[in-house]
Protein backbone atom coordinates (compact mmCIF):
# COMPACT_ATOMS: atom_id res chain seq x y z
CA UNK A 1 0.00 0.00 0.00
CA UNK A 2 1.14 3.69 -1.03
CA UNK A 3 0.17 6.87 0.63
CA UNK A 4 1.99 10.55 0.55
CA UNK A 5 1.01 11.40 3.85
CA UNK A 6 0.01 8.92 6.63
CA UNK A 7 -1.07 9.60 9.88
CA UNK A 8 -0.89 7.45 13.02
CA UNK A 9 -3.87 8.34 14.82
CA UNK A 10 -7.22 9.83 15.16
CA UNK A 11 -7.45 11.91 17.58
CA UNK A 12 -7.40 15.86 17.24
CA UNK A 13 -3.58 16.14 16.57
CA UNK A 14 -3.79 13.63 13.76
CA UNK A 15 -7.43 14.78 12.18
CA UNK A 16 -5.80 18.31 11.97
CA UNK A 17 -2.95 17.20 10.20
CA UNK A 18 -4.21 15.28 8.12
CA UNK A 19 -6.81 17.75 7.22
CA UNK A 20 -3.66 20.36 6.48
CA UNK A 21 -2.00 18.13 4.65
CA UNK A 22 -4.48 17.83 2.49
CA UNK A 23 -5.69 20.79 2.07
CA UNK A 24 -2.30 21.54 0.83
CA UNK A 25 -2.06 19.47 -1.90
CA UNK A 26 -1.33 15.52 -0.53
CA UNK A 27 -3.50 13.55 -2.62
CA UNK A 28 -3.62 10.70 -0.87
CA UNK A 29 -3.64 11.16 3.16
CA UNK A 30 -4.47 8.21 4.94
CA UNK A 31 -5.12 8.41 8.86
CA UNK A 32 -4.58 5.12 10.54
CA UNK A 33 -7.14 4.36 14.07
CA UNK A 34 -7.09 1.59 16.27
CA UNK A 35 -10.31 2.34 17.90
CA UNK A 36 -13.51 1.68 15.79
CA UNK A 37 -14.46 5.14 15.30
CA UNK A 38 -12.64 8.92 14.47
CA UNK A 39 -11.95 11.51 17.73
CA UNK A 40 -9.95 10.24 20.10
CA UNK A 41 -10.16 11.25 23.67
CA UNK A 42 -12.51 14.40 22.43
CA UNK A 43 -14.93 11.54 21.69
CA UNK A 44 -15.74 11.25 26.42
CA UNK A 45 -14.66 14.63 26.82
CA UNK A 46 -18.43 15.69 27.21
CA UNK A 47 -17.81 19.06 28.98
CA UNK A 48 -17.37 22.48 27.56
CA UNK A 49 -14.39 24.49 27.31
CA UNK A 50 -13.14 23.28 24.00
CA UNK A 51 -12.52 25.18 20.96
CA UNK A 52 -12.18 29.07 22.74
CA UNK A 53 -8.87 29.89 20.21
CA UNK A 54 -9.69 27.57 17.25
CA UNK A 55 -13.35 27.64 16.66
CA UNK A 56 -13.94 31.03 19.00
CA UNK A 57 -16.60 28.95 20.13
CA UNK A 58 -17.22 26.99 23.53
CA UNK A 59 -17.06 23.56 22.21
CA UNK A 60 -17.73 20.03 24.00
CA UNK A 61 -14.95 17.58 23.01
CA UNK A 62 -17.61 15.55 21.29
CA UNK A 63 -18.78 18.90 19.10
CA UNK A 64 -14.84 19.73 18.65
CA UNK A 65 -14.31 16.06 17.28
CA UNK A 66 -17.46 16.13 14.88
CA UNK A 67 -16.33 19.34 13.32
CA UNK A 68 -12.97 17.78 12.33
CA UNK A 69 -14.43 14.05 11.26
CA UNK A 70 -16.88 16.36 9.09
CA UNK A 71 -14.46 18.04 7.41
CA UNK A 72 -12.62 15.27 6.76
CA UNK A 73 -15.13 13.19 5.36
CA UNK A 74 -16.01 16.10 2.88
CA UNK A 75 -12.32 16.65 1.68
CA UNK A 76 -11.61 13.22 1.09
CA UNK A 77 -9.41 11.83 3.30
CA UNK A 78 -8.85 8.36 4.02
CA UNK A 79 -8.81 6.33 6.78
CA UNK A 80 -8.85 2.97 8.02
CA UNK A 81 -10.66 2.38 11.57
CA UNK A 82 -9.59 -0.86 14.05
CA UNK A 83 -6.56 -0.53 12.67
CA UNK A 84 -2.90 -0.56 14.69
CA UNK A 85 0.17 0.21 13.89
CA UNK A 86 2.69 -2.40 14.83
CA UNK A 87 6.33 -1.17 13.44
CA UNK A 88 7.80 2.53 11.64
CA UNK A 89 10.99 2.61 10.20
CA UNK A 90 13.17 5.40 9.26
CA UNK A 91 12.39 4.85 5.39
CA UNK A 92 8.57 5.80 6.16
CA UNK A 93 7.33 2.55 6.19
CA UNK A 94 4.66 1.68 8.35
CA UNK A 95 3.51 -1.95 9.63
CA UNK A 96 -0.36 -2.22 10.44
CA UNK A 97 -2.44 -4.99 11.38
CA UNK A 98 -6.16 -5.33 10.99
CA UNK A 99 -8.88 -7.77 10.43
CA UNK A 100 -8.90 -6.54 6.61
CA UNK A 101 -5.59 -7.01 5.09
CA UNK A 102 -3.88 -8.97 8.09
CA UNK A 103 -0.69 -7.40 8.83
CA UNK A 104 0.17 -5.37 6.05
CA UNK A 105 3.06 -2.34 5.20
CA UNK A 106 2.87 1.00 3.92
CA UNK A 107 5.30 3.02 2.22
CA UNK A 108 4.25 6.72 2.61
CA UNK A 109 6.31 9.71 1.37
CA UNK A 110 6.48 11.16 4.71
CA UNK A 111 4.30 10.62 8.03
CA UNK A 112 2.82 12.36 10.73
CA UNK A 113 3.14 10.80 14.33
CA UNK A 114 -0.08 11.67 16.27
CA UNK A 115 -0.47 8.90 18.53
CA UNK A 116 -1.33 11.11 21.87
CA UNK A 117 -0.43 10.36 25.36
CA UNK A 118 -1.35 7.78 28.08
CA UNK A 119 -2.25 8.19 31.87
CA UNK A 120 0.32 7.71 33.86
CA UNK A 121 -1.10 5.06 36.57
CA UNK A 122 -0.40 3.34 40.12
CA UNK A 123 2.36 1.20 38.83
CA UNK A 124 4.06 4.99 37.67
CA UNK A 125 3.74 6.74 41.37
CA UNK A 126 4.05 3.02 43.02
CA UNK A 127 1.74 3.24 45.95
CA UNK A 128 1.61 0.30 48.49
CA UNK A 129 -0.64 -2.07 49.71
CA UNK A 130 -3.10 -4.36 48.32
CA UNK A 131 -4.78 -4.58 44.52
CA UNK A 132 -8.44 -4.38 45.45
CA UNK A 133 -10.88 -3.51 42.38
CA UNK A 134 -11.78 0.10 42.18
CA UNK A 135 -8.27 2.14 41.48
CA UNK A 136 -8.58 3.46 38.37
CA UNK A 137 -7.11 6.32 36.04
CA UNK A 138 -9.38 9.36 36.02
CA UNK A 139 -9.44 9.06 31.82
CA UNK A 140 -10.65 5.06 32.10
CA UNK A 141 -13.43 6.37 34.53
CA UNK A 142 -14.32 9.19 32.41
CA UNK A 143 -14.64 6.31 29.44
CA UNK A 144 -16.70 4.16 31.82
CA UNK A 145 -19.17 6.85 33.04
CA UNK A 146 -19.75 8.94 29.77
CA UNK A 147 -19.74 6.70 26.88
CA UNK A 148 -20.09 3.04 28.56
CA UNK A 149 -22.95 4.41 31.02
CA UNK A 150 -21.49 2.98 34.69
CA UNK A 151 -20.50 4.71 37.61
CA UNK A 152 -17.06 3.28 39.09
CA UNK A 153 -17.73 3.26 42.44
CA UNK A 154 -19.66 5.40 45.09
CA UNK A 155 -17.52 6.42 47.55
CA UNK A 156 -14.01 8.42 45.78
CA UNK A 157 -11.17 9.97 46.85
CA UNK A 158 -9.09 11.36 43.56
CA UNK A 159 -5.23 11.35 43.94
CA UNK A 160 -4.00 14.29 41.61
CA UNK A 161 -5.66 17.83 40.58
CA UNK A 162 -4.78 17.82 36.82
CA UNK A 163 -7.69 18.77 34.79
CA UNK A 164 -9.01 15.55 34.31
CA UNK A 165 -9.26 14.65 38.09
CA UNK A 166 -11.07 17.91 38.76
CA UNK A 167 -13.33 16.96 36.04
CA UNK A 168 -14.36 13.71 37.17
CA UNK A 169 -14.60 15.23 40.77
CA UNK A 170 -17.82 17.20 39.05
CA UNK A 171 -19.09 14.15 37.21
CA UNK A 172 -19.17 11.52 40.00
CA UNK A 173 -20.89 14.18 41.99
CA UNK A 174 -23.57 15.11 39.11
CA UNK A 175 -24.34 11.25 38.77
CA UNK A 176 -24.55 10.82 42.27
CA UNK A 177 -21.62 9.57 43.79
CA UNK A 178 -20.04 11.33 46.94
CA UNK A 179 -16.30 12.42 45.90
CA UNK A 180 -14.48 12.72 49.49
CA UNK A 181 -11.71 14.85 48.87
CA UNK A 182 -9.26 15.55 46.15
CA UNK A 183 -5.52 15.01 47.33
CA UNK A 184 -2.54 16.60 45.50
CA UNK A 185 1.00 15.86 46.63
CA UNK A 186 1.93 19.57 45.25
CA UNK A 187 1.51 22.34 47.30
CA UNK A 188 -0.36 24.12 44.53
CA UNK A 189 -3.06 22.81 42.16
CA UNK A 190 -1.87 21.08 38.86
CA UNK A 191 -5.36 21.61 37.02
CA UNK A 192 -6.43 25.16 35.41
CA UNK A 193 -8.13 27.70 38.44
CA UNK A 194 -11.44 27.62 36.43
CA UNK A 195 -11.60 24.17 36.80
CA UNK A 196 -10.73 24.28 40.65
CA UNK A 197 -13.83 26.73 41.13
CA UNK A 198 -16.30 25.25 38.43
CA UNK A 199 -15.70 21.22 39.82
CA UNK A 200 -14.69 21.64 43.21
CA UNK A 201 -15.83 24.69 44.88
CA UNK A 202 -19.64 24.60 43.18
CA UNK A 203 -19.60 20.97 44.73
CA UNK A 204 -18.46 21.48 47.90
CA UNK A 205 -15.64 18.82 47.29
CA UNK A 206 -12.32 19.61 49.37
CA UNK A 207 -8.59 20.19 47.67
CA UNK A 208 -6.02 19.01 50.20
CA UNK A 209 -2.56 20.47 49.07
CA UNK A 210 0.46 18.95 50.21
CA UNK A 211 -1.34 15.73 50.64
CA UNK A 212 -0.68 12.15 48.88
CA UNK A 213 -2.07 8.38 49.44
CA UNK A 214 0.57 6.51 51.13
CA UNK A 215 -1.45 3.22 51.16
CA UNK A 216 -4.51 1.41 49.77
CA UNK A 217 -6.47 -1.06 51.83
CA UNK A 218 -9.01 -3.82 50.81
CA UNK A 219 -8.95 -7.32 49.56
CA UNK A 220 -11.62 -7.80 47.03
CA UNK A 221 -12.45 -4.24 46.21
CA UNK A 222 -11.16 -1.28 47.92
CA UNK A 223 -12.43 -0.09 51.39
CA UNK A 224 -10.32 2.67 52.22
CA UNK A 225 -6.93 5.03 51.34
CA UNK A 226 -4.79 5.87 53.62
CA UNK A 227 -3.60 9.71 53.30
CA UNK A 228 -0.98 11.75 55.20
CA UNK A 229 1.11 15.26 54.63
CA UNK A 230 3.87 15.58 52.31
CA UNK A 231 6.90 17.74 53.84
CA UNK A 232 8.59 20.21 50.98
CA UNK A 233 10.98 17.27 50.00
CA UNK A 234 7.06 15.52 49.42
CA UNK A 235 7.90 13.07 51.93
CA UNK A 236 5.14 11.76 53.97
CA UNK A 237 4.94 13.25 57.30
CA UNK A 238 5.03 10.88 60.47
CA UNK A 239 1.88 11.67 62.44
CA UNK A 240 -0.41 12.97 60.00
CA UNK A 241 -1.74 10.13 58.43
CA UNK A 242 -5.47 9.53 58.17
CA UNK A 243 -7.59 6.34 57.12
CA UNK A 244 -10.52 7.97 54.57
CA UNK A 245 -12.90 5.34 53.87
CA UNK A 246 -14.28 4.64 50.15
CA UNK A 247 -14.81 2.31 47.54
CA UNK A 248 -12.64 4.08 44.56
CA UNK A 249 -9.53 5.47 44.09
CA UNK A 250 -8.98 7.60 41.13
CA UNK A 251 -5.28 8.22 39.55
CA UNK A 252 -5.18 11.90 38.03
CA UNK A 253 -1.34 11.92 37.87
CA UNK A 254 0.06 13.16 34.85
CA UNK A 255 0.24 12.10 31.29
CA UNK A 256 3.16 10.52 29.13
CA UNK A 257 3.50 10.82 25.27
CA UNK A 258 3.00 7.54 23.92
CA UNK A 259 6.47 6.95 21.71
CA UNK A 260 6.91 3.36 21.34
CA UNK A 261 7.25 3.77 17.55
CA UNK A 262 9.18 6.89 17.29
CA UNK A 263 11.78 5.12 19.11
CA UNK A 264 12.02 2.11 16.41
CA UNK A 265 12.36 4.57 13.55
CA UNK A 266 15.51 5.53 15.89
CA UNK A 267 13.59 9.09 16.37
CA UNK A 268 15.57 11.10 18.88
CA UNK A 269 13.25 11.65 22.32
CA UNK A 270 13.84 14.51 24.30
CA UNK A 271 14.24 13.68 28.21
CA UNK A 272 12.27 17.07 28.65
CA UNK A 273 8.99 16.48 27.20
CA UNK A 274 9.22 12.65 26.67
CA UNK A 275 8.21 13.34 22.70
CA UNK A 276 10.30 13.09 19.74
CA UNK A 277 12.84 16.33 19.82
CA UNK A 278 11.01 18.64 16.65
CA UNK A 279 11.73 21.68 14.78
CA UNK A 280 9.38 24.43 14.38
CA UNK A 281 7.91 22.72 11.13
CA UNK A 282 7.07 19.82 13.95
CA UNK A 283 9.84 17.49 11.70
CA UNK A 284 11.32 15.02 13.87
CA UNK A 285 15.04 14.01 13.55
CA UNK A 286 14.15 11.64 11.20
CA UNK A 287 13.52 13.39 7.72
CA UNK A 288 9.83 13.21 6.70
CA UNK A 289 8.55 12.45 9.82
CA UNK A 290 6.97 14.76 11.55
CA UNK A 291 4.87 14.48 15.12
CA UNK A 292 1.40 16.61 16.14
CA UNK A 293 0.13 17.32 19.23
CA UNK A 294 0.60 15.54 22.95
CA UNK A 295 2.61 12.53 21.56
CA UNK A 296 5.43 15.51 21.31
CA UNK A 297 4.56 17.13 24.73
CA UNK A 298 1.31 17.15 26.56
CA UNK A 299 -0.98 20.57 26.13
CA UNK A 300 -3.02 22.32 28.31
CA UNK A 301 -5.38 22.90 25.46
CA UNK A 302 -6.94 20.91 22.49
CA UNK A 303 -6.00 23.97 20.46
CA UNK A 304 -2.44 23.76 21.10
CA UNK A 305 -2.68 20.61 19.68
CA UNK A 306 -4.58 21.30 16.83
CA UNK A 307 -1.99 24.37 16.20
CA UNK A 308 0.55 21.83 16.01
CA UNK A 309 -1.36 19.60 13.59
CA UNK A 310 -1.66 22.19 11.25
CA UNK A 311 1.99 22.90 10.77
CA UNK A 312 2.50 19.41 11.18
CA UNK A 313 0.37 18.35 8.10
CA UNK A 314 1.65 21.40 5.83
CA UNK A 315 4.97 20.39 5.63
CA UNK A 316 3.87 16.47 5.78
CA UNK A 317 2.47 17.48 2.56
CA UNK A 318 5.28 19.53 1.30
CA UNK A 319 7.72 16.92 2.11
CA UNK A 320 5.46 15.03 0.48
CA UNK A 321 5.79 16.62 -2.91
CA UNK A 322 9.60 17.92 -2.69
CA UNK A 323 11.10 15.85 -0.22
CA UNK A 324 13.54 18.52 0.74
CA UNK A 325 15.52 17.58 3.69
CA UNK A 326 16.17 19.85 6.70
CA UNK A 327 19.91 20.05 7.54
CA UNK A 328 20.86 23.42 9.48
CA UNK A 329 19.59 24.10 12.45
CA UNK A 330 19.87 25.67 15.77
CA UNK A 331 18.73 24.64 19.47
CA UNK A 332 16.01 26.09 21.55
CA UNK A 333 17.45 25.20 25.75
CA UNK A 334 15.36 26.16 28.49
CA UNK A 335 16.88 28.67 30.88
CA UNK A 336 15.96 30.32 34.20
CA UNK A 337 13.12 28.55 36.02
CA UNK A 338 12.02 27.17 32.54
CA UNK A 339 10.33 23.33 33.10
CA UNK A 340 8.88 21.82 29.96
CA UNK A 341 9.94 23.80 26.39
CA UNK A 342 8.87 23.00 22.97
CA UNK A 343 10.07 22.55 19.81
CA UNK A 344 14.02 22.16 21.06
CA UNK A 345 15.28 22.96 17.57
CA UNK A 346 14.51 25.90 14.79
CA UNK A 347 15.47 25.51 10.87
CA UNK A 348 15.28 28.87 9.55
CA UNK A 349 11.55 27.57 7.35
CA UNK A 350 9.13 29.06 9.09
CA UNK A 351 7.89 31.07 12.43
CA UNK A 352 8.84 29.68 16.15
CA UNK A 353 5.64 28.94 18.24
CA UNK A 354 7.38 28.05 21.18
CA UNK A 355 5.34 26.32 24.22
CA UNK A 356 6.93 26.43 27.79
CA UNK A 357 6.21 25.41 31.26
CA UNK A 358 6.99 27.70 34.06
CA UNK A 359 9.98 25.07 36.34
CA UNK A 360 8.36 26.69 39.70
CA UNK A 361 5.49 28.73 40.62
CA UNK A 362 6.42 32.95 40.87
CA UNK A 363 2.61 34.23 42.02
CA UNK A 364 4.30 38.39 40.55
CA UNK A 365 5.44 39.75 37.25
CA UNK A 366 7.80 38.27 35.22
CA UNK A 367 9.34 38.57 32.18
CA UNK A 368 10.16 35.82 29.83
CA UNK A 369 13.50 36.17 27.55
CA UNK A 370 14.58 34.75 24.11
CA UNK A 371 18.21 35.14 23.62
CA UNK A 372 19.76 35.91 21.56
CA UNK A 373 17.28 37.66 20.61
CA UNK A 374 15.95 40.83 22.45
CA UNK A 375 12.78 39.48 23.23
CA UNK A 376 11.02 40.02 26.89
CA UNK A 377 7.54 39.31 27.37
CA UNK A 378 6.03 40.74 30.47
CA UNK A 379 3.36 38.26 32.21
CA UNK A 380 1.31 38.80 35.76
CA UNK A 381 2.69 35.77 37.01
CA UNK A 382 4.54 32.00 35.85
CA UNK A 383 2.30 29.37 36.87
CA UNK A 384 3.78 25.60 36.11
CA UNK A 385 -0.13 24.26 35.58
CA UNK A 386 -0.56 27.27 32.87
CA UNK A 387 1.25 26.53 29.58
CA UNK A 388 2.60 29.74 27.88
CA UNK A 389 2.59 29.99 24.43
CA UNK A 390 4.95 32.53 22.43
CA UNK A 391 5.20 33.26 18.75
CA UNK A 392 8.77 34.63 17.50
CA UNK A 393 8.74 35.99 13.81
CA UNK A 394 10.99 34.23 11.06
CA UNK A 395 12.44 37.49 10.03
CA UNK A 396 13.33 38.44 13.90
CA UNK A 397 14.99 34.17 13.45
CA UNK A 398 16.86 34.46 9.86
CA UNK A 399 19.90 36.52 11.20
CA UNK A 400 20.43 34.32 15.14
CA UNK A 401 23.30 31.79 14.64
CA UNK A 402 23.83 30.39 17.78
CA UNK A 403 21.42 28.14 20.42
CA UNK A 404 18.51 30.11 21.47
CA UNK A 405 17.81 30.20 25.15
CA UNK A 406 14.21 31.00 26.71
CA UNK A 407 14.33 32.01 30.55
CA UNK A 408 11.60 33.07 32.81
CA UNK A 409 13.07 35.94 35.37
CA UNK A 410 11.16 37.68 38.02
CA UNK A 411 10.84 41.80 37.35
CA UNK A 412 13.08 43.41 39.72
CA UNK A 413 11.08 46.34 41.28
CA UNK B 1 -20.39 41.20 54.53
CA UNK B 2 -17.40 40.50 52.12
CA UNK B 3 -17.75 37.50 50.06
CA UNK B 4 -14.60 35.87 48.04
CA UNK B 5 -14.97 35.03 44.20
CA UNK B 6 -12.88 33.66 41.64
CA UNK B 7 -13.35 34.56 38.31
CA UNK B 8 -13.50 32.08 35.95
CA UNK B 9 -14.28 34.24 32.74
CA UNK B 10 -10.55 33.81 31.49
CA UNK B 11 -7.45 31.53 32.75
CA UNK B 12 -6.16 34.29 34.96
CA UNK B 13 -8.34 33.91 37.52
CA UNK B 14 -8.90 36.85 39.27
CA UNK B 15 -9.28 36.76 43.26
CA UNK B 16 -12.26 39.20 43.40
CA UNK B 17 -13.45 40.29 46.98
CA UNK B 18 -16.90 42.29 46.67
CA UNK B 19 -18.62 44.00 49.89
CA UNK B 20 -22.54 43.80 49.86
CA UNK B 21 -25.29 45.97 51.82
CA UNK B 22 -28.58 45.49 51.17
CA UNK B 23 -28.42 43.55 48.47
CA UNK B 24 -26.30 46.40 46.33
CA UNK B 25 -22.33 46.33 45.92
CA UNK B 26 -20.39 48.87 47.60
CA UNK B 27 -17.31 47.83 46.95
CA UNK B 28 -15.10 45.38 44.37
CA UNK B 29 -11.36 45.26 44.83
CA UNK B 30 -9.36 42.37 42.90
CA UNK B 31 -10.76 42.21 39.52
CA UNK B 32 -8.15 42.65 36.49
CA UNK B 33 -10.90 43.77 33.69
CA UNK B 34 -14.29 44.57 33.55
CA UNK B 35 -15.72 41.33 32.87
CA UNK B 36 -14.60 40.42 36.09
CA UNK B 37 -16.88 42.56 37.34
CA UNK B 38 -19.88 41.44 35.20
CA UNK B 39 -19.08 37.88 36.52
CA UNK B 40 -19.40 38.81 40.05
CA UNK B 41 -22.70 40.49 39.51
CA UNK B 42 -23.99 37.49 38.23
CA UNK B 43 -22.87 35.15 40.71
CA UNK B 44 -24.09 37.52 43.30
CA UNK B 45 -27.37 37.41 41.70
CA UNK B 46 -27.93 34.10 39.95
CA UNK B 47 -24.46 31.51 39.51
CA UNK B 48 -24.92 30.56 35.92
CA UNK B 49 -23.52 27.13 34.37
CA UNK B 50 -23.37 25.32 31.02
CA UNK B 51 -24.33 21.68 32.07
CA UNK B 52 -22.63 19.04 30.46
CA UNK B 53 -24.17 15.10 30.99
CA UNK B 54 -24.99 12.31 29.17
CA UNK B 55 -28.52 10.56 28.37
CA UNK B 56 -29.36 6.86 28.04
CA UNK B 57 -29.74 6.01 24.39
CA UNK B 58 -30.74 2.80 22.40
CA UNK B 59 -29.84 1.50 19.19
CA UNK B 60 -26.49 2.81 19.29
CA UNK B 61 -23.10 1.46 19.38
CA UNK B 62 -22.11 3.19 22.21
CA UNK B 63 -24.77 3.26 26.14
CA UNK B 64 -24.57 7.20 26.45
CA UNK B 65 -24.95 10.57 24.24
CA UNK B 66 -23.29 13.27 25.15
CA UNK B 67 -25.78 16.26 26.42
CA UNK B 68 -25.77 19.96 27.25
CA UNK B 69 -27.93 22.59 27.91
CA UNK B 70 -28.14 25.57 25.07
CA UNK B 71 -27.73 27.99 27.27
CA UNK B 72 -25.72 28.79 30.62
CA UNK B 73 -28.36 27.74 33.18
CA UNK B 74 -29.22 28.53 37.23
CA UNK B 75 -26.72 26.39 39.03
CA UNK B 76 -29.33 25.99 41.76
CA UNK B 77 -31.26 23.61 39.68
CA UNK B 78 -28.99 21.27 38.21
CA UNK B 79 -29.64 18.21 40.50
CA UNK B 80 -33.27 18.72 39.28
CA UNK B 81 -32.40 18.48 35.96
CA UNK B 82 -30.27 15.50 36.56
CA UNK B 83 -32.95 13.66 38.16
CA UNK B 84 -34.97 14.08 35.04
CA UNK B 85 -32.43 13.36 32.76
CA UNK B 86 -31.78 10.54 34.50
CA UNK B 87 -35.48 9.22 33.59
CA UNK B 88 -35.15 9.20 30.30
CA UNK B 89 -33.74 7.23 27.47
CA UNK B 90 -33.19 8.41 23.45
CA UNK B 91 -33.77 5.99 20.48
CA UNK B 92 -30.76 6.05 17.84
CA UNK B 93 -30.18 8.17 15.49
CA UNK B 94 -29.65 11.11 16.80
CA UNK B 95 -28.10 14.27 14.84
CA UNK B 96 -25.63 17.09 16.84
CA UNK B 97 -27.48 20.14 18.07
CA UNK B 98 -30.71 17.82 18.28
CA UNK B 99 -33.04 19.05 20.92
CA UNK B 100 -33.17 16.26 23.35
CA UNK B 101 -35.49 18.04 25.98
CA UNK B 102 -37.33 21.39 25.40
CA UNK B 103 -37.94 23.64 27.75
CA UNK B 104 -36.22 21.78 30.18
CA UNK B 105 -37.53 22.64 34.62
CA UNK B 106 -39.23 25.57 32.66
CA UNK B 107 -36.13 27.69 32.22
CA UNK B 108 -37.08 28.11 28.47
CA UNK B 109 -33.29 26.77 27.65
CA UNK B 110 -33.44 23.05 25.66
CA UNK B 111 -30.87 20.09 26.42
CA UNK B 112 -29.25 18.61 23.28
CA UNK B 113 -27.30 16.43 22.00
CA UNK B 114 -23.33 17.30 21.58
CA UNK B 115 -22.70 14.51 18.78
CA UNK B 116 -24.41 12.31 16.23
CA UNK B 117 -25.13 8.60 17.23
Amino acid sequence: MKADVTVIGGGPGGLVSALFAKRNGAKKVLILEREDELGGILKQCIHNGFGLELFKKDLTGPEYAERLIDDINKEGVDYMLDTMAIHLSNDRTITAVNSKYGVFNIESKSIVLAMGCRERARGNIVIPGTRPAGIYTAGVAQRFINIDGYLPGKEVVILGSGDIGLIMARRLTLEGAKVKGVYEIMNHPGGLKRNIVQCLNDFDIPLYLSHTVIEIEGKDRVTGVVVAKVDGKMQPIEGTEEFIKCDTLLLSVGLIPENELSKEASIKISSNTKGPVTTEIMETSVPGIFSSGNVSVVFDLVDYVAETGVIAGKNAAEFAKENKENKKFINIFPGKNVGILFPQRYSYRDDLIIFLRAGKWVEKPVNIEVKPLNIRMKRLYARPNEMIRIKVLKDKLLSVKGDITVSIKEVEE
Amino acid sequence: MIKHFTCVICPLGCEIDVEEENGGIIALDGSRCARGKEFVIQELKEPLRVLTTTVRIKGAEFNMLPVRTDKPIPKRLIPKIMEDIAKIEVNAPVKMYDTIIENIVGTGINLIATRSM
